[in-house]
């Protein structure tokens, strides 16, 4: 009889009441895999990031727009392989008004060479360059309603008010899963030439630009800050992480409810495993105290005890990521096609996993301790003359 | 009437319903199953006890006396065979009507007392009246009664683990008898105290049987016990020996 | 029937794993009632801002202020209208002009915030009672001064009195005071002259709304109808707390979904836990259920008084889970609202509604949890209590 096997059949002992605690413990692995990949994925616009694009808007606020000519003025600054620009178009499709897709307003040329992540087949990039009212669809967005090659699709302009209609031109893929396959994209020159009020001609909402050696982007950066530095609108370069950043960290606070949820579900599970842990240890006084006249050691008891928890939230996590994997992704491909825009990609992470894997340890040690510690304190003359 | 004349008349009311049996058991048989294969433990038992009796069944361990007792108290059902107590036929009762049965007719006392750790004396006593639709103030002076009869009123407020054994004892008697029931049923009371405290039960249940005209059925190894009931009967594998 | 008492004194007799499973549920409890009180606090929030008596007119089809956009010649007529109850010469009527500022957090790093910055006309404080100045005060009209919302000022990195904000080059604004405004929204924005917040950011010619008080409520129709009868103005009007109503919605109803898929996670976990308890109280109590059995009390008796105690157990952990959430009342919650995309800083807050709807909930848990076990104690036989 070794350890193993006591610490096995002590955990048995009880089926019953073992098999709700892995219950419980599945359950709650299940929970915490899910809220993770929730933020994993809402953050994955970090690791969408590459590292050698920059983005510049206007200084004062991400809604305000900056001249076009600043385009132009940028354009002989050394380092840079490419720059593009757009507009925020924020329209609706009338027929599904409540769902949310990204619309921009793009450059013809370059927006498309800084951004080699997104992928149109040549012959239909060709289509799109050819028809002013031409659009780029994103495949998951054109496969939710069905939009063909040809499609005439209007939609509902709120901060450019009025019918805009749209030629679906062509359709992109991404090479990064963590990019948004669901944007429409289109002409600039579309907008700028179309029923807009002319305070709003001849603006982009922000430029992206890509540059030549990744270690210089800040010295670009700085570069191009400073060429705007006494104009009317002043600029702020940063690079494509930072600007991510600054929208994740619009909605901090709802991570950080997150995280603190995620501990709760912790102090659940091991609150759980600790109540069943120390039913065990209190039914078994008796036969601790026979083991330890043998000559076990309060040592040999602890070990024993954190063994069985062990043991305990080893199977329940095991479990719970057997099951979270095929219902997170699964439910995840849900996602992708409906909420695509926020979610581009829903699956778990191994980092997930392993986090998992590590918190269900530490649940397992954590529950043990003040059981294993009074199981260790215990008198061999008081535990003996204990009657169940 | 003077006092004379009210125990003469209470002996006569006596002789009379000595006469009827309380208790009738005829082809008792009960068995366990483990799986297919029978465990029989009584094995045909015909029996009569006189309303008022005091009678104590004895037994080696094994004998079944207290699954006869159990089956008497409407705890369990028998096998074969057919139960009658005070008129009422027990094996032709659904559970919930023995449960109420229960509750009118029988009292316990067991070998482990049985008190609910959690309810003081009082609050013990007072369970089986929480079945009747007696008021609140009612049961109160029904559980002094009991606990007065034996001999523990000071102690009404105390919890179980409060009191010694033979207090324990003496409080599940007078749970026992607190709605007034027909037989007291009493399995080894006197099993688990020292000789001094079961003398004193004993003395309690000898009051009990001839005071208050109680039919006591006691199971017990205790040979001291045993004289102190007024009948003797031997079960051994599961059958009545003739005493 | 088998007295509370006997549940009451049964539960407090085993206290260390009565209080784990109620810490249990009690962490259940506490996520319900946090996140009921959090989109309860945005939505009072949002209430607070309007005033029944205020019509908000806006460009047809703008979900927000930040979005709207009136012609400068039409406000005029705009606030000259009938139903608007007289003032002076004029009427209690004001225009405002709304820009979405971009500014650094405080507290983080990197981490930026939009506010609204609102351009206003001395009228707006008659139609917004709530304004209180707390600390400085009130700006100059037609000056480059402004107030800052008491939510926004701890927000926002460098902002206070005294301090001045770069909004435009050369022509930074310098904050003079700060104000109140009944936990309303208004107290997430930043208040100055509305021609000096126009010049600074080129609004010149238009405004974002005209607000109205109306004569009396009921007049409300006659407006709306009037005014959607012109097509070529291309306005809508909504009442003052329809419009915030409308722009909590997003959040709220984000929050509520959210935290009730994990309320429901959690309560799985707890009702197990709760089980788990029962299970060893029946197992631990047989002779008892056997003595009351032998006693007469019937098996729907037991069932019930089983079922009972563990309501009573989840009751105690709701009420220490609603205990916990009512302190969070003291912390204020900010985040970017979806609709208005601008900073909005609300607090946890609770409404009779919620601590009745959490102590329902954590009793449906004591009885979903309790059940298995109360029917096991019903099936104990009267014989149990015969064994030693």
């Amino acid at each position: 009889m070794t350890y193993r096997t006591m610490l096995i059949k002590n955990a048995f002992r009880n089926r019953f009441r073992s098999i709700l605690t892995i219950t419980g413990i599945g359950v709650a692995i299940l929970a915490f895999v899910f809220l993770r990949t929730v933020v994993d994925v809402w953050n994955s616009g970090l690791t969408a990031a590459a590292e050698d694009r920059l983005v510049t808007r206007h200084k004062v606020s991400i809604t305000m727009l900056l001249p076009r000519t600043y385009y132009d003025r940028m354009g002989n600054q050394p380092n840079v392989s490419s720059i593009g620009y757009a507009n925020w178009f924020g329209a609706t499709y009338p027929k599904d008004e409540h769902s949310f897709f990204a619309n921009f307003a793009v450059d013809d040329d370059n927006y498309l060479n800084v951004y080699p992540e997104i992928v149109v087949p040549p012959d239909q990039l060709a289509a799109w360059k050819a028809d002013p009212a031409g659009a780029i669809v994103g495949q998951t967005l054109a496969a939710k309603y069905g939009w063909k090659l040809g499609d005439k699709v209007t939609l509902t302009g709120t901060i450019y008010p009025g019918d805009w209609t749209f030629n679906v031109c062509a359709f992109y893929t991404t090479t990064n899963r963590a990019i948004d396959k669901s944007s429409f994209l289109f002409h600039w020159k579309y907008l700028n030439d179309g029923p807009i009020s002319d305070r709003m001609r001849e603006q982009v909402g922000w430029l992206v630009i890509r540059v030549k050696d990744p270690s210089q982007g800040s010295a670009v950066a700085g570069a191009i800050d400073s060429m705007f530095e006494s104009s009317e609108a002043q600029t702020l370069t940063e690079s494509e992480r930072a600007f991510n950043l600054s929208f994740i960290s619009m909605y901090a606070a709802i991570f950080t409810a997150m995280d603190v949820v995620s501990v709760v579900i912790l102090l659940i599970m091991t609150m759980i495993v600790g109540n069943t842990i120390a039913m065990g240890v209190r039914e078994r006084t008796h036969e601790y105290g026979v083991l330890r006249a043998i000559g076990f050691t309060p040592r040999h008891l602890m070990v024993l005890i954190f063994g069985e928890s062990l043991f305990i939230t080893a199977i329940g996590g095991a479990l719970g990521l057997l099951i979270a994997l095929p219902i997170v992704n699964g439910f995840g491909k849900f996602i992708e096609d409906n909420l695509g825009s926020f979610f581009p990609y829903f699956a778990i992470s191994s980092g997930t996993v392993a986090l998992a894997a590590v918190l269900a340890l530490v649940v397992g040690l954590a529950s043990a301790v003040l059981p294993a510690w009074t199981a260790a304190r215990l008198q061999v003359t008081m535990a003996l003359r204990r009657l169940g | 009437m003077t006092l004379n004349g009210v125990s003469t008349s209470a002996a006569v009311a006596k002789q009379d319903a000595a006469a009827k049996p309380i208790v009738t058991l005829r082809g008792l048989k009960k068995s366990y199953y483990r799986g297919l294969i029978e465990l029989p433990v009584l094995d045909g038992i015909d029996l009569d006890i006189p309303s008022g009796a005091f009678e104590a069944l004895m037994g080696p361990s094994g004998s079944g006396k207290t699954t006869l007792l159990n089956l008497i108290a409407g705890l369990d059902r028998p096998t074969a065979g057919t139960i009658q107590v005070n008129g009422v036929n027990l094996s032709s009762m659904s559970e919930g009507a023995l449960a109420d049965w229960r509750a009118r007719t029988i009292g316990f006392v067991f070998q482990s007392y049985n008190l609910i750790p959690v309810l003081t004396a009082a609050g013990n006593v007072e369970l089986p009246l929480l079945l009747t639709k007696l008021s609140a103030s009612n049961r109160k002076d029904r559980v002094k009664t009991a606990l007065r009869i034996v001999g523990l009123e000071e102690r009404m407020g105390h919890l179980p683990r409060e009191l010694s054994g033979g207090q324990e004892q003496r409080v599940a008697i007078a749970r026992a008898i607190v709605s007034d029931p027909t037989i007291v049923v009493a399995d080894e009371p006197t099993g688990d105290l020292d000789r001094k405290s079961a003398d004193e039960i004993l003395d309690l249940l000898v009051k009990l049987n001839r005071e208050f005209g109680k039919t006591i059925l006691m199971v017990t190894h205790d040979p001291a016990a045993a004289d102190r009931a007024s009948v003797r009967r031997h079960l051994d594998k599961g059958r009545l020996l003739n005493s | 029937m088998i007295p509370i008492a006997y549940n009451v004194h049964s539960l407090a007799a085993r206290r260390s794993t009565t209080i784990a499973a109620a810490l249990g549920i009690a962490l259940v409890v506490f996520v319900f009632a946090a996140v009921l009180m959090l989109a309860n606090g945005v939505e009072q929030t949002m209430r607070a801002t309007g005033s029944p008596l205020n019509a908000i007119i806006l460009r047809k089809g703008s979900q927000a202020e930040m979005q709207s956009g009136i012609e400068e010649n039409a406000v005029g007529v705009l606030r000259a209208s009938p139903e608007a109850a007289p003032a002076g010469s004029g009427t209690m009527s004001t225009a405002e002009v709304v820009v979405i500022i971009t500014a650094s957090a405080a507290g983080t790093k990197g981490g930026v915030s939009n506010a609204v910055v609102r351009g206003v006309m001395p009228e707006s404080f008659m139609l917004r009672q709530q304004l209180q100045i707390i600390e400085g005060r009130n700006f100059t009209p037609g000056s480059d001064e402004v107030i800052v919302g008491r939510g926004i000022a701890s927000r926002l990195a460098d902002v206070g009195v005294g301090r001045e904000l770069a909004l435009k080059r050369n022509r930074p604004v310098k904050i003079v005071g700060v104000f109140s405004a009944d936990n309303s929204s208004f107290e997430s924005e930043i208040w100055g002259d509305l021609n000096s917040i126009r010049a600074i950011f080129n609004r010149q010619g238009a405004v974002s709304s005209v607000t109205l008080r109306l004569k009396n409520a009921s007049l409300f129709e006659d407006l709306r109808r009037r005014i959607a009868s012109d097509p070529r103005l291309g306005l809508e009007v909504k009442r003052e707390p329809t419009y915030y109503d409308e722009q909590s919605q997003g959040l709220s109803v984000f929050i509520k979904t959210l935290g009730l898929v994990i309320a429901i996670f959690f309560s799985v976990g707890a009702m197990i836990g709760a089980m788990i308890t029962m299970y060893a109280q029946v197992a631990q109590r047989s002779r008892e259920i056997g003595t009351l059995r032998a006693l007469g009390f019937r098996r729907s008796r037991v069932l019930l008084s089983f079922l009972l105690e563990a309501i009573l157990l989840s009751l105690i952990g709701g009420a220490l889970g609603i205990v916990g959430a009512l302190g969070m009342s003291f912390v204020h919650f900010s985040t970017v609202n979806f609709q208005s995309f601008s900073e909005l800083v609300f607090r946890f807050t609770p409404s009779p509604g919620i601590l009745i709807g959490s102590l329902l909930f954590a009793s449906i848990m004591g009885l979903l949890g309790g059940l298995f076990p109360a029917v096991r104690a019903s099936r104990v036989s009267p014989v149990a209590a015969m064994r030693d």
